[in-house]
């Protein structure tokens, strides 16, 4: 077995078991908050080994053989649930794949008893969707093996966001986001991705701009400036603003968001057609970036709302690139999990030190 | 019990079972707290026969010794605002544990909220709590406030002169506000006429429609939807401007404003009982002493939380997350709010706009809160925490021994004894250490700190957010009415 070496923290040959040697001690991934920069490095670092694997004519490594990963999607998903499957399987990994429309869930079974089922029936690794935000650190409390967060509700999608990372750093210079401008444009206030990217974004010291109408961005305004003076360790300043051209003048990186219809029924926008108008991510406005800017969005598209289909299928656009991208940071994610020492209760794995 | 205690009762020589009378207790050099006279200092407490025969105030060598940080004896406390959940919801309390609860937290009278089911609505509800309360053998004293409407389903108002005959000491839709000002102001007058009050739960319903948390710093990183201080500002503003409206035509009409958490909607009290306007007030332990950033994991006290120029730290900032983020036994309503804001509730509390604390002890089953965080129930269990958490304010120098003190027994009697039809009943009698009457008193220990756990928490409901936190001021004995209410296993 040979072993690549990164610094202090070795990484073993992805064709082998997990080992100890991966200096990795999270037992659950619910949100990039919890990353140090350095463990960000090495699930970028480990990303890379999978795009690896993923060259390959045969795609499967048996690194996972017989462990077992479960998806638990409590709410539609089509690119996420089969990022994460393909994932396991490429690592070997045995999946079972649960919907809430097919599960006890339609007969009222809560959350917890649910999880102690599939703890029962032998999950090891919980892939969760959910509509409720925090609702896997309730499946973490109570489960035994590991969960891995797909999406909760308004609060965090860790998995995009390290997706998104790495996506941008392929496309930067030396990997490098530092002093980069990344503009993210959409439905802030509602966005999961927005809210994980401030942590890995702000952690890779890209120069953050958050940008939409003044109703989908309620609270950011007060987050930004809480951190505006450099308050929190390891994470710099981010910007929001309601002016799209500001947002996206020189940027690196430009990234929209899906816009639901549902917002127009909450009284939060007049139309699409308005938002399109006034937000939306046409040509003219992409214009404003770097000539060599990246366009990404996480899907799903509403083409012609937040971006225009001409961007979105243009030479800077790298939306495919993401969910390619997805299933290498996944599989990355799911061999660092399943490596992880066991260290019990999930308080135990922060050992007294503060939970972000 | 220390120092020198010795409790008998009428049926064994090992003393008093909780619904005995007390037949002889003596307490020698304690801290005696009279929130009537105003007078604090060392002292001893004679029992006899249910009857607190003498009050001895110490002095000179005798009283050396004797400290505030010690064994403090003070009135039973009285609380205004609980839910027991008798009849319906027996699962998450009952008369009985509930009565204990409250014994174990140092209280001999509780006002229990109508919201149960059937809700509180005609007389015959209020006979099954009452049966439900001697069944129980507790002597804690069970008042009650009526539904406004019936059903509380905010339509038509409920059997409200009924009620008043059977003895309800005011009316409420807690739980929810009185649907509609219409409804409010026809519910001021009715009250009003009958002498009896509108307790309020404050809250614009729609603007925290789907809300999970305060609208703040920390339900913006959380991802959870925000409950924005408007929604109780505006209520408030809504009632105080029918209050008002009321008085023209019903100069008897009272409002109670009840768990206030806003630094402005307790402001907009401040200044409509500045002009005269027959409102009160009443704020919680858990407003006092928890902040919002609790949901994201710190435990560390409100003002433990407030920065120098008066707002609110950022417990990321400071590495202050130390706890499981999302515990739903912080799910309240109204939701906890930032450090400011309960800064702003102790200063109501110390300016006198707020003049009472009480629990909205709220206990919930297992079942409706070990679920998502945005689908668990709404409250806290506390009423056995409200002293220790008070004592926390204590012990940090904000509030003093005789003020938390009062707060819990003479305020919210006053309170009472401001609606003129339960004016001149026993719920309104003021709370004291009067010598000759049936003695009603909680002996409690500063010195002694007790773990809150599952365990520890007689009432059903262990839906505390204190779970696992120590708390300084052990109940040693509570003595409801002259018979014991409760008493310290290992005292």
């Amino acid at each position: 077995m040979s072993v690549q070496a990164y610094g202090a923290a070795g990484v073993p040959e992805i064709d082998s078991a997990p080992t100890q040697e991966v200096v990795w001690h999270h037992r659950h991934l619910l949100d990039v908050d919890a990353l140090t920069w350095p463990e960000i490095e090495l699930i970028m670092r480990t990303t890379d080994e999978m795009k690896g694997i993923l060259a390959r004519p045969i795609r499967k490594v048996p690194a996972l053989n017989g462990r077992r990963v479960t998806t638990l999607f409590y709410e539609a998903s089509t690119r996420t649930r089969v990022s994460f499957e393909t994932a396991a399987r490429n690592l070997s990994a045995d999946v079972v794949s649960i919907s809430t429309a097919t599960s006890s869930v339609t007969k009222g079974e809560s959350l917890v008893d649910t999880i102690r089922t599939l703890e029962a029936l032998g999950a090891e690794i919980l892939v969760m969707r959910h509509s409720v935000s925090g609702a896997p650190y309730l499946a973490a409390e109570v489960f035994g093996g590991h969960v891995l967060n797909g999406g909760d509700g308004w609060h965090a999608h860790p998995t995009q966001a390290l997706l998104d990372l790495y996506t941008m750093r392929q496309h930067l210079p030396g990997g490098d986001l530092r002093g980069r401008k990344v503009a993210i444009v959409g439905d802030i206030l509602h966005s999961r991705v927005a809210r994980s990217n401030i942590w890995s974004l702000t952690a890779a010291g890209a120069d953050l701009w958050l940008c939409g109408p003044a109703t989908l961005l309620r609270g950011m305004d007060r987050w930004a400036t809480a951190w505006g003076d450099g308050a929190i360790p390891g994470h710099g300043r981010f910007h929001v603003t309601s002016d799209v051209e500001v947002a996206v003048r020189d940027a690196d990186v430009v990234m929209a968001l899906r816009i639901q219809r549902e917002r127009m029924q909450g009284g939060l926008l007049p139309s699409l057609r308005e938002y399109a108008a006034r937000f939306g991510l046409n040509a003219e406005r992409v214009s404003l970036a770097k000539p060599e800017a990246i366009v990404m969005h996480p899907g799903p598209m509403n083409e012609g709302v937040e971006i225009a289909p001409d961007v979105a299928v243009s030479g800077r656009a790298v939306i495919t690139e993401q969910v390619a991208n997805g299933v290498a940071v996944r599989m990355a994610l799911l061999y660092l999990l399943a490596g992880a020492h066991e260290t019990g209760r999930p308080h135990d794995a922060h050992s007294g030190e503060a939970i972000r | 019990m220390s120092p020198r205690a010795k409790t008998t009762g009428a049926a064994s020589a090992a003393g008093p079972k909780v619904g005995e009378v007390v037949e002889r207790f003596e307490l020698e050099k304690a801290w005696l707290v009279d929130p009537v006279s105003g007078r604090e200092g060392p002292g001893e407490i004679v029992v006899r026969d249910g009857v607190l025969e003498s009050v001895v105030w110490l002095e000179g060598e005798e009283a050396q010794g004797v400290t505030d940080k010690g064994v403090v004896v003070g009135p039973g406390f009285f609380d205004l605002h609980a839910h027991f959940r008798e009849p319906g919801f027996e699962d998450a309390e009952t008369v009985a544990s509930g009565s204990a609860a409250a014994a174990h937290g140092g209280y001999t009278t509780v006002a229990v909220m109508p919201n149960t089911s059937p809700a509180l609505d005609d007389p015959g509800v209020l006979e099954r709590i009452r049966s439900a309360s001697r069944a129980s053998g507790s002597p804690v004293e069970i008042l009650a406030f009526g539904a406004v409407s019936a059903g509380r389903a905010g339509e038509q108002l409920s059997a409200m002169g009924e009620l008043a005959d059977a003895g309800v000491i005011g009316y409420s839709d807690d739980g929810a506000p009185v649907k509609t000002p219409k409804l409010l102001r026809s519910a001021l007058l009715y009250a009003g006429m009958l002498g009896l009050p509108v307790v309020e739960h404050a809250e614009d319903i729609e603007l925290t429609a789907a809300a999970e948390a305060h609208d703040g710093y920390v339900a913006s990183i959380l991802g959870l939807q925000g409950w924005p201080a408007a929604a109780e500002v505006n209520a408030v503003s809504r009632d105080l401007g029918v209050l008002a409206d009321a008085l023209a035509d019903e100069p008897r009409a009272r409002l109670h404003l009840t768990h206030l958490s806003t630094a402005a909607s307790l402001d907009l009290v401040r200044r409509a009982r500045a002009a005269g306007l027959p409102v009160t007030c009443d704020v919680t332990p858990h407003h006092l002493a928890l902040a919002d950033e609790w949901i994201a994991g710190s435990r560390r006290w409100s003002w433990e939380a407030l920065s120098a120029d008066g707002g609110s730290r950022d417990p990321w900032a400071d590495g202050a997350l130390t706890a499981w983020p999302y515990n739903t036994s912080l799910r309240v309503n109204p939701p906890l709010r930032t450090a400011a804001d309960a800064a702003a509730c102790l200063a109501a509390l110390l300016d006198g706009t707020a003049s009472a604390v009480v629990t909205d002890h709220a206990p919930h089953t297992v079942v409706d809160k070990e679920v998502e965080f945005g689908r668990a129930s709404n409250g806290i269990s506390g009423i056995e925490t409200a002293l220790g958490v008070l004592l926390a304010l204590v012990d940090a120098g904000k509030l003093s021994l005789a003020g938390a003190i009062a707060a819990l027994t003479t305020g919210p009697a006053a309170i009472v004894a401001g609606w003129p039809a339960a004016a001149a009943t026993p719920a309104a009698r003021k709370r004291g250490l009067t010598e000759g009457a049936p003695a009603d008193l909680v002996v409690f220990d500063r010195a002694d700190r007790w773990a809150v756990t599952e365990a520890s928490l007689l009432s059903k409901g262990k839906n505390s957010p204190l779970i696992g936190r120590e708390l300084s001021g052990r109940v040693l004995l509570t003595i409801a009415g002259g018979k014991l209410a409760y008493e310290d296993p290992q005292a």
